[in-house]
């Protein structure tokens, strides 16, 4: 390692020593937005936001080996786990308006993730499109310079505390598959839009329900062009599931010998240390894959990288739950294991199931012949 | 060898199964991680289903499928200790639901908040316990099961029961990890079933992809291989058998809950779904007694004593 990248991990070190909140994050409603913002406005002060996002929009444009060392240091820490309110905007949202957004909207729009000013979900999912994305039915009518909102989305996470959303609509009505969508950013206040949320089996509602009832956007809200709406998102995807999660893969490794250091049982030692050479594993393919798409999109590997990550993380979370034991202060609230290995179900799920990953892995990486229609 | 119900289980599934009818039990109505139900407990422990291991003219297996019955409830109650363990504690002393727990008489216990009597392994002593409700603090958990702990045992009625009776009910209670994991396998992979036959993604069911279809025969294959393994030791009541049904059974949950509820998407992951009414169970089994491993080094240090 040169100096200079030395010196960047002691930097970071120290300012992560003296700025990681000692208390949880809360995990749903008012509180937790404003912890989120609080944290991201604090690391956006100190210089630590938006490592790798261009310095126009308030980015310091360094390289992947910082932004590695800084996810390294900041798992070290014990930093606010980055799997939360503010994770759809700093890691899919953001670099689909990177890559995909007018200089307008980048200049609008960046500043405020980057300095904790504004929450984002997603809206790509129906109650009868999740898999099957393409398959969706949220209407977009185009009238003059407006966008007229007509539908459902589900799964949208933080909806609830959200100020904007990446909405993928159909706003070409005649068309069918992946054509005639449109990416749009959806302000959260806009009248017409009704948020539920839903209970889930990890305890917090942070799943939502969004309706759309003659929600009116103006047509500058699209981003990458009407009717591409398709490629935007894959955008989005390729950003979800190659890239977005780099934190959380690095901190794996970190939560897993957080479990071997606690363990005396030498058959649960052994399962720990397979996954410890898991976990080491997914660093080093995440570092590669972090290294091959930083001055470009994140390809089909990426699905890979996602998997392995996602059933990595529920095998992790299970075994702290068959080391501790119920009614272990190790797994109980907010921050037990419990809830992370109930949340680690959705790993698989989100942004793309196993089965799609493995679809695509087995399509666009090996180039197999396609099955499915 | 026989694998079809005798006349005496024959007439006590039908029994059973007339009961529940009358009884029209339906999923909670509202979204919740504990769905223990105190009046289907109360008519359950009424009716004697529970008790029949202690009848001369029935068995243990006949007691372990009215377990297996009830455990595909939607609603959770305290069959299996009752039913399986219950019957080696005298008749006139026994008081339920009963509550297990090991070591520690104020270590965390399934079915606590509810039971009338605890009976405690605490490695070389067994004490049962009368229960005060009002000792019993509440223990958070989200593993569907409501988890309870004493607070204390100051002026509470503790019997020492024979320690000679300890290797007995540790046996009972591994088998009733497996027979009551068989049970609720079966309803949680039923579940998945329907919802994958009704639900379609790119124009047909998410049932008919290969992919979906060979996972859930595995699961089938692990759910049947739990059923018989946990009968076979309800038959026999033999140390190893019982020891292996358990390992089985908890081996098994992992791989098997992750699946299932990998199949009902994001919709699988909220309580408006019932899948949760099952594998939250199964999740909570899966680390009871020590969890697997324990169980398969038990197994093994019984079957080939050189192994211990």
């Amino acid at each position: 390692m040169t100096d200079d990248l030395a010196h960047f991990r002691a930097e970071a070190r120290a300012w992560l020593s003296a700025n990681v909140p000692t208390h949880g994050a809360p995990l749903e409603g008012p509180e937790s937005r404003a912890f989120v913002l609080d944290w991201q406005r604090l690391m956006y002060d100190g210089g630590w936001a938006g490592l790798t996002w261009p310095k126009d929009y308030g980015g310091r444009d360094l390289s992947v080996d910082e932004q590695i060392i800084w996810f390294e240091e900041y798992a070290r820490a014990g930093a606010p786990s980055t799997h939360n309110a503010s994770f759809v905007g700093v890691n899919h949202a953001g670099p689909t308006l990177i890559a995909c957004a007018s200089a307008e909207q980048k200049a609008f729009h960046l500043p405020k993730i980057l300095k904790g000013e504004a929450i984002w979900c997603q809206g790509f999912s129906e109650p009868g499109s999740g898999s099957d994305l393409a398959s969706l039915r949220c209407r977009g009518r185009i009238k003059g310079d407006e966008i007229v909102i007509e539908g459902q989305k589900t799964w949208s996470s933080y909806a609830n505390i959200a100020d904007y959303q990446e909405l993928l609509i159909r706003t070409d009505p005649a068309s069918e598959r992946h054509h005639g969508l449109s990416w749009v950013i959806c302000p959260m206040d806009l009248p017409g839009i009704d948020v539920r949320p839903i209970a889930t089996m990890a305890g917090p509602a942070k799943f939502c329900e969004v309706f759309y009832d003659n929600v009116r956007l103006p047509i500058d809200a699209v981003v990458g062009g009407i009717g591409n709406g398709w490629k935007t998102a894959m955008a989005t995807l390729g950003f979800e599931r190659g890239t977005a999660s780099l934190a959380l893969q690095i901190s794996l490794a970190d939560r897993a010998e957080q479990l071997a250091r606690d363990c005396d049982d030498p058959m649960l030692a052994a399962t720990i240390a397979d996954l410890r050479a898991d976990a080491a594993a997914l660093r080093a393919m995440s570092y590669s894959f972090a290294a091959a798409c930083a001055k470009g999109m994140p390809g089909a590997e990426g699905s890979l990288i996602r998997l392995y990550f996602a059933e990595l993380a529920q095998r992790v979370t299970a075994a702290a739950v068959d080391l501790y034991g119920v009614g272990s202060p190790r797994l109980s609230g907010d921050h037990g294991w419990a809830y992370d290995y109930l949340d680690a179900y959705s790993e698989t799920i989100a942004g793309g199931t196993a089965e799609i990953q493995r679809n695509i892995i087995g399509e666009r990486v090996l180039g197999l012949p396609r099955g499915r229609s | 060898m026989k694998f079809e119900p005798d006349d005496n289980q024959g007439t006590i599934l039908d029994g059973l199964e007339q009961m529940i009818a009358s009884l029209r039990i339906e999923p909670p109505k509202h979204p919740t991680t504990v769905a223990f139900s105190a009046e289907l407990d109360a008519e359950l422990g009424a009716s004697g289903f529970l008790d029949i291991a202690r009848e001369e003219e029935f068995t243990l297996l006949d007691a372990a499928l009215v377990v297996e019955r009830a455990a595909r409830l939607p609603l959770t109650t305290e069959a299996a200790s009752s039913a399986l363990v219950g019957p080696l504690l005298e008749a006139d002393a026994f008081q339920r639901p009963l509550a297990l727990v090991r070591g520690s008489a104020l270590a965390p216990a399934r079915f606590l908040p509810q039971a009338r009597a605890l009976l405690v392994d605490a490695d070389d002593a067994l004490r049962l316990i009368a229960v005060d409700p009002a000792r019993v603090e509440p223990v958070e958990s989200l593993f569907a099961y409501p988890y309870g702990r004493l607070s204390s045992l100051d002026g509470l009625e503790v019997k020492t029961l024979d320690p000679a009776l300890l290797p007995a009910v540790r046996r009972r209670w591994r088998l009733a990890i497996a027979v009551e994991a068989a049970g609720l396998m079966r309803a949680a992979i039923d579940t998945v079933v329907e919802h994958v036959t009704n639900r379609r993604q790119f124009g047909r069911p998410l049932g008919s992809f290969q992919a979906v279809q060979h996972r859930l025969a595995t699961a089938t294959m692990a759910m049947e291989a739990t059923k018989w393994l946990a009968f076979r030791a309800a038959w026999s009541d033999d140390e190893g058998d019982c020891a292996t049904a358990a390992a089985h059974a908890q081996d098994a949950i992992p791989t098997l809950t992750y699946d299932l509820h990998q199949f009902c998407g994001a919709m699988g992951l909220t309580l408006e779904f019932d899948l949760h009414l099952w594998s939250y169970r199964l999740k909570a089994l899966l680390g009871e007694m020590g969890g697997s491993s324990a169980q398969a080094q038990h197994a093994a240090v019984h079957t080939w004593p050189r192994a211990a």
